[in-house]
C-alpha cells in the first residue's frame, strides 16, 4: 500500500551521471551490441559488469555531485522529522476532538507519505529502472483488497455477531452508548 | 510484464537480449527486494489482523493512556515512542550515508556511518526493552487479562474513560485489553527481532569493511543490500507507530 500511492516520492535522477560515465562501457545501456564471447564468464564470476547500477563507485566524495546527494538525504530527514512531529502533536492534543474518520485519513496519509520518501529516496527505488519499480509495486496492490476485506469483516462481526446472545445484547447497547458520547 | 518488456525493448534494444541485467541490478540486490516484499506481507498480515480485531471490538485501549510513561516520569503520552521513532529515522539516515560513502569507495566514512547506525539500532532496542518491561509491570503480556474475575480497575487505566462508559468497560474491557497486548507484544516483538537481526548484519558489514573485504572486491554493494534491510525495518516501524500509537 505504501508503495502504491500515485506519484510516489520525488524522482531525481541523481545517478544519471553514473550511467553517463558508463556509456563507453561495452555492456552498458546505450551499447548496441556486445561481445558475446565475453558474456559467459560474467555469470560465473564478478557480476558487476552486467549492470551499471547505482553501486558503481566514483572516486571523489567531496565532488559537487556527492554533496548534492548528501544534501538531499538530509532534506528527506528533515521532512520525515517534521511529519513525525506533526503526527505526534496531532495525536497528543487534537485527535480526540476531531472526527474519527478524518483522524484515520490524516494519519494514514502522513504515514504513506513517510513510507514513500523512505522507499524512493533512502532505498533508492526511485532511482532504479522503472520496470523494476513496477515489478516490486504490483504485488503490493494486493494490500488494497486485503485491508478493505478484513476491516469490513471485523466491522460486520461487531454488529452482526449472533453466536452469543449475551455478547450480542451487550455489544448493541455498548455501540449505541459509544456513538452517543 | 510483456507490455512493459516490449516498451523497454523498443527504447533499449539490448535490455532483454541477454548478457546484462534487464533491471540493471545485481542478483543479490534483486533477491533482497523480493525478500522484503514477502516480509512486507508478513507484517501487513499482522497489522491487518490487528485492525480486524480492533474493528471487531466494541471498546479499545487508548494509546494516550497506555503509552503515557517514560523513564523517570509519567503522564506525557507519546513522548517516549516519539524518541524511539526519532532514533530509528536517524539511524536510517546514517545508514543511507554509509551506502553513499560506499558508492564513492570511502572506507573511513563507511566505518563511521555504520558505527552510528549500530549505535542507533542498539538504542532503539534498549528503549523497546524498557517499554516492554514497563508494560509488563502494568500487567500486560501474551495471554494476560484472561481471568473473568479480574476487577475493572486492573485495566481501566488503559482506556479513555471520557469516551467509554463504565458498562462498556466492564462488558468488553477485559477481552479488548487481552487482544491489545497480544497484538502489541507479537507485532513489536517481531519488529524488534528484525531490528536485532539488522544490528547483527550491520556489525558483520562493519567488520568486513574494517578488514578491507569490500575494498578488495572493488565495490560496497553488501552495505547497500543490508541498508535495504535496515530501511525496511524503519519503514515497518512507521506503520507500527501509526497503528499502535496514533490511531
Amino acid at each position: 500500500m505504501a508503495l502504491c500511492r500515485p506519484g510516489m516520492g520525488i524522482r531525481i535522477h541523481l545517478f544519471l551521471f553514473t550511467l553517463k560515465l558508463f556509456t563507453t562501457n561495452k555492456y552498458s545501456m546505450s551499447t548496441q551490441h556486445h561481445n558475446a564471447g565475453n558474456v559467459q564468464h560474467l555469470y560465473e564470476g564478478d557480476q558487476s559488469a552486467l549492470y551499471s547500477g547505482v553501486m558503481q563507485h566514483h572516486t571523489d566524495i567531496n565532488s559537487t555531485e556527492s554533496r548534492a546527494q548528501v544534501k538531499r538525504i538530509w532534506k528527506i530527514f528533515w521532512i520525515l522529522l517534521v511529519i513525525t512531529v506533526v503526527e505526534v502533536v496531532m495525536g497528543m492534543f487534537f485527535s480526540h476532538h476531531m472526527p474519527r474518520a478524518l483522524v484515520a485519513f490524516l494519519f494514514l496519509a502522513l504515514t504513506l507519505l513517510k513510507a514513500g520518501y523512505i522507499v524512493s529516496v533512502f532505498m533508492h527505488l526511485g532511482d532504479e529502472k522503472k520496470n523494476f519499480l513496477i515489478t516490486i509495486m504490483i504485488p503490493l496492490t494486493l494490500f488494497i483488497w486485503f485491508i478493505i476485506a478484513f476491516l469490513s469483516d471485523g466491522f460486520f462481526w461487531l454488529h452482526m455477531n449472533t453466536t452469543s446472545p449475551t455478547r450480542n445484547k451487550q455489544t448493541t447497547e455498548v455501540v449505541q452508548q459509544v456513538h452517543e458520547k | 510484464m510483456s507490455n512493459a518488456t516490449a516498451t523497454v525493448t523498443a527504447v533499449e534494444p539490448k535490455s532483454w537480449g541477454g548478457g546484462r541485467s534487464p533491471f540493471n541490478v545485481s542478483y543479490g540486490k534483486m533477491m533482497m527486494w523480493f525478500f522484503l516484499l514477502s516480509d512486507a506481507f508478513t507484517f501487513g498480515a499482522f497489522l491487518i489482523s490487528y485492525g480486524t480485531t480492533r474493528f471487531f471490538s466494541a471498546v479499545w485501549p487508548d494509546p494516550n493512556q497506555v503509552f503515557k510513561s517514560y523513564p523517570f516520569g509519567n503522564n506525557l503520552p507519546l513522548l517516549f515512542v516519539s524518541f524511539m521513532t526519532f532514533v530509528l529515522i536517524m539511524s536510517s539516515v546514517t545508514m543511507v550515508l554509509a551506502v553513499h560513502a560506499g558508492h564513492y569507495g570511502d572506507k573511513k566514512a563507511v566505518v563511521k556511518w555504520m558505527l552510528w547506525t549500530i549505535v542507533g539500532g542498539i538504542t532503539f532496542l534498549s528503549c523497546q526493552a524498557w517499554e516492554w518491561t514497563h508494560l509488563n509491570h502494568e500487567g500486560g503480556w501474551w495471554g494476560s487479562f484472561t481471568d473473568p474475575n479480574t476487577p475493572v480497575s486492573a485495566f481501566a487505566s488503559f482506556f479513555n474513560t471520557h469516551k467509554v462508559t463504565a458498562q462498556a468497560l466492564s462488558a468488553h474491557g477485559l477481552q479488548a485489553t487481552h487482544d491489545f497486548f497480544n497484538y502489541f507484544f507479537t507485532i513489536t516483538g517481531f519488529h524488534g527481532f528484525h531490528v536485532f537481526s539488522g544490528v547483527c548484519l550491520n556489525v558483520m558489514i562493519l567488520v568486513n569493511t574494517v578488514n578491507g573485504t569490500y575494498e578488495r572486491r572493488g565495490h560496497y554493494e553488501m552495505v547497500e543490500k543490508c541498508g535495504l534491510y535496515w530501511h525496511f525495518v524503519d519503514l515497518v516501524w512507521v506503520f507500527v507507530f501509526t497503528c499502535f500509537y496514533l490511531l
